[in-house]
């Protein structure tokens, strides 16, 4: 009886462990994009998984990362606790308080402290003329600093195991030191140095927030590239390649733990004594090394293609989801340039690293207010309109437009544009909407997702106020932080891009989002329906400008340059559905109903209604923050 | 001979004094200054503003709930894994770390997946005709996503001081006349203090301090101090405040880290 229910509990908390991995590997054969929908059985994900070469790049930083940080960390963590194992008493518990840092502290300091290092040790290499920024030396020394107290701490507790008498012995029979470390001492410590190194691999693959705040350009682990993706909806090919890393890991534990090698107690038969033993050696040794080599040989694969592509190259830093990745491989293919590519969530979170100067960006794609803002703080280069011919496809209302920001068209070449609005589920809602007053109907309590950034949270309230977008009178903004705190029990989640998956699987009846999202999820629901509110909203383009600390300027401009060519600005349009200012490349879209599509553009007289954000001065930016995070934490 | 053994922890020592204790100085100075590197003490005190206090105590409150659970489901897991027979345990307790080789993130979002207005529960539950439940975006979410992510943390420091009770104590507490309450009371359980302790703290330290789980499982409506600060980092851009702010959160870690040297001298209840 007491076995029993000692076992159905087991059973239930290995449920609870193992639920969301089941979900995750029936996920991964989910033949519709994306996680809100089952559309059918597939296997098609784990095939273009190979292909994308974004994911395979990250697996193998990934697994570098912690074939390396692992093995560098076992070697400096044993070392150490043997030295430990010598010292007095005092030095000891100070050394091991130190060791006990990493492990205790939270790892959002840890990785804050590393980063402060890191770029203190850059601006300081800078002086003598050394290059040295956030990248993947960084990631590597962050996570040898957190693995070697795992190391120490699974080899003390054998350490302390080991008789002393034994070594001595050793000694005495004539063994050199040395000697007698590898051959009393480390056989009986070997255990714990295994699991050293395995806990060390493990929680270096399994680290995010870390690698998070030590990591630079491109270069992406896979939990970093997973958090770029979470916005925008993951990849299903991320969900296939768990699987099959859950899978493979599987396999190897059981293999082990059912390798013949554990019944070995009993006496046998000297053959099937041999047969034991050589099956222990395959299990134990040839199938792990085995898997290593394929990693490290896969790595060194990935790594030679990329450093065939040479030092020609040009960094570029854009919004999420936000370029066809065949544009990329063909604007490799057709310049030789090779593109280390970076992704930002939000305007507010790419100004601080432009800001920074800790990563030289060469080609960036901000939003006007945060352009206006970034040219008045001098951080943009003039750019070189020889380098960029193809400008003259851009419409010239764009290029009006964009003077609101850029007064003399000299520093920002538009990419995309289009407004904010409410797109609603026509089967959730009684009649269409038209008003931003619905964001604040008690009937769609918890059916409503609003806007995760500033900016555009306060403009939907702003507007249905009645005031200008760019308000900066503390009275309206006060009264508009009022409207939002009371909207604040209605809404479901504040997101950014996820409102795009959550609106395609029906979670919630109406979302606060971007036009071009739109189409997208029109294609994927019908039931969707966007709208630009009455009150008027916010009529945006993003465009891209080159930094004043870039260092491949003209690259930079030979990739705007590409960008603004027809044919690739519509391959553009097909792939992220955001209105182009491309004329010339909007002519080239087939189907005639989203080439005159009302969402991608609005009429004239639509878009009278709407304005464009300014950027309002360092003073009212803090005052925009604090009281959005007012919002946020009421 | 001892001396030259002592050098072995040479490596290892330069390597935390530069990797860790420098950081932390530099974490000090940046949350001692002002952007003009003029010494205040003004970050810190943002700690009072209403909101910061109130992502503090939320974060404190959802991190001892997610805490407690974890401790009580934990325990008697520890203990029946402990009964079983060693060469079952090894895998039983992989059983635990095994998670950990699906993404962390991955795992989180999962939950989204299952906990959503139309996720696999709530279709799970209207199929037999069950209300609906509203359970994404709350705190209990959030609880459920620390306490999902950090079980193992308290399971395995339990469970490394219970297999390591010699037998012959539990023998002889039964001989002495004691019951099996009695000989849990007073017998395993202050011998497993040092294992709770350090699995509290693992628990504790990294709930306390989450910016992710809020962040996947809270729809970004609960905002933690974790929160508070990636965001002072990485969008105010603000580093002076993000780490007066983490220099707060650091007193919680120092709180813990004499707490481990109190009841833990030898190590023995560490997680691995």
């Amino acid at each position: 009886m007491k076995k029993l229910l000692q076992n159905i509990y087991l059973s239930l908390i290995i449920f609870l462990l193992y639920a969301p991995i089941v979900t995750l590997v029936v996920l991964s054969f989910n033949n519709s994009k994306t996680r809100a929908k089952w559309g059918g059985f597939t296997g098609k994900w784990y095939v273009s998984l190979f292909q994308n070469e974004q994911i395979m790049n990250a697996l193998y930083t990934t697994l570098i990362i912690a074939l390396l940080s692992a093995f560098i960390a076992t070697i400096i963590g044993t070392a150490a606790a043997l030295g430990i194992q010598s010292m007095k008493r005092k030095p000891r518990t100070l050394v091991m308080g130190i060791t006990n840092i990493p492990m205790l502290n939270a790892d959002i300091v840890t990785g804050i402290s590393l980063m402060l290092l890191f770029i203190a040790i850059g601006t300081a290499l800078k002086f003598v003329g050394i290059q040295f920024s956030l990248g993947f030396i960084t990631i590597l020394i962050a996570h040898i600093t957190f693995n070697i107290p795992y190391v120490i701490l699974s080899v003390m507790p054998k350490l302390k195991q080991t008789k002393r008498s034994t070594y001595e012995a050793a000694l005495d029979l004539g063994a050199s030191p040395i000697y007698a470390f590898f051959k009393v001492v480390f056989p009986d410590i070997l255990p714990g140095v295994f699991s050293g190194f395995l806990l060390a691999f493990t929680m270096s693959l399994d680290d995010f927030v870390i690698t998070h705040f030590t990591k630079g350009p491109g270069v992406d682990t896979l939990s970093t590239k997973i958090y770029s993706e979470v916005r925008k909806g993951i990849k299903p090919e991320m969900y296939a390649l768990s699987t099959i890393l859950f899978v493979s890991v599987l396999i190897l534990l059981i293999l082990i733990n059912l390798s013949p090698a554990n019944k070995n107690g009993e006496t046998k038969p000297k053959e099937v004594n041999k047969i034991t033993r050589i099956s222990h050696f395959i299990f134990r040794r040839i199938v792990p090394i085995g898997m290593a080599l394929v990693v490290v040989a896969g790595g060194f694969f990935y790594n030679s293609k990329k450093n065939l592509k040479g030092n020609n190259q040009v960094i570029v830093y854009n919004w999420g989801e936000y370029i066809d990745p065949k544009v990329i491989t063909l604007f490799e293919k057709e310049t030789g340039i090779n593109v280390v590519y970076e992704e930002f969530e939000t305007n507010e979170i790419m100004y601080p690293k432009i800001q920074s100067g800790a990563i030289a960006y060469d080609v960036v794609c901000p939003s006007d207010y945060m352009i206006q803002r970034m040219i008045e703080n001098d951080l943009l280069a003039e750019l070189n309109f020889d380098n960029i011919p193809n400008i003259k496809n851009i419409g010239s209302q764009y290029m009006k437009q964009s003077k609101q920001f850029d007064a003399e068209n000299k520093y920002s070449v538009p990419y995309c544009w289009g407004t904010i609005g409410i797109l609603y589920n026509k089967k959730m809602v009684d009649k269409p909407i038209d008003s931003w007053s619905v964001l604040w109907d008690k009937k769609y309590k918890d059916n409503i997702l609003m806007q995760d950034s500033v900016r555009d949270a306060f403009a939907t309230a702003l507007k249905y106020l009645g005031y200008s977008l760019n308000a900066t009178d503390l009275d309206e903004l006060e009264k508009a932080k009022e409207l939002l705190i009371k909207q604040k029990p209605l809404v479901q989640a504040y997101v950014i891009d996820q409102v795009r998956d959550k609106m395609i699987g029906n979670e919630a009846a109406i979302g606060v989002i971007y036009s071009g999202e739109a189409i997208y999820t029109q294609l994927e629901n019908p039931d969707l329906e966007y709208v630009i509110p009455k009150e008027g909203s916010n009529v945006w383009i993003d465009s891209w400008v080159i930094p004043k600390n870039a260092k491949h300027k003209e690259n930079g401009e030979k990739f705007i340059n590409f960008l603004c060519r027809p044919d690739i600005a519509k391959m553009n349009f097909d792939y992220i559905t955001y209105s182009t200012p491309n004329t010339e490349g909007r002519k080239l879209i087939e189907d005639p109903a989203i080439r005159n599509s009302k969402i991608a553009f609005p009429s004239a007289t639509e878009l009278e209604r709407c304005e464009t954000f300014k950027f309002l001065g360092n003073k009212n930016d803090s005052i925009y923050n604090e009281l959005w995070r007012e919002i946020k934490s009421h | 001979m001892k001396n030259k053994k002592k050098l072995l922890a040479g490596p290892y020592l330069f390597w935390s004094a530069s990797f860790i204790i420098i950081p932390l100085f530099m974490i000090l100075y940046y949350g001692l200054t002002n952007n003009k590197n003029q010494f205040t003490l003004s970050n810190i005190a943002k700690i009072t503003t209403p909101e910061n206090m109130k992502a503090l105590g939320l974060a404190l409150l959802l991190s001892l709930v997610s805490t407690l659970i974890c401790l009580i489901l934990a325990y008697p897991l520890a203990m029946i894994l402990a009964s079983k027979s060693m060469n079952q345990t090894s895998f039983v307790v992989l059983v635990f770390i095994l998670p950990m080789w699906m993404n962390f993130l991955l795992r989180t979002l999962a939950w989204q997946t299952l906990l959503e207005k139309n996720g696999v529960i709530n279709n799970i539950l209207s199929f037999f005709h069950l209300p609906t439940q509203s359970m994404i975006n709350t705190p209990s979410a959030i609880i459920l996503g620390m306490v999902y992510n950090f079980l193992p943390f308290m399971v395995l420091p339990i469970y490394n001081v219970i297999v390591k009770i010699d037998k012959d104590v539990i023998s002889a507490a039964k001989d002495l006349g004691a019951n099996n309450m009695q000989t849990f009371t007073k017998i395993i359980f202050p011998l497993t203090i040092s294992g709770i302790i350090s699995g509290i703290i693992m628990v504790f330290v990294p709930s306390l301090t989450t910016f992710v789980i809020s962040d996947l499982l809270g729809g970004s409506k609960i905002l933690l101090i974790g929160n508070v600060i990636e965001q002072e980092f990485k969008q105010s851009s603000n580093w002076n405040v993000g780490s007066g702010l983490s220099l707060v959160l650091m007193i919680f870690i120092i709180v813990s880290m004499a707490l481990i040297a109190k009841y833990d001298k030898d190590g023995e209840g560490t997680a691995f």
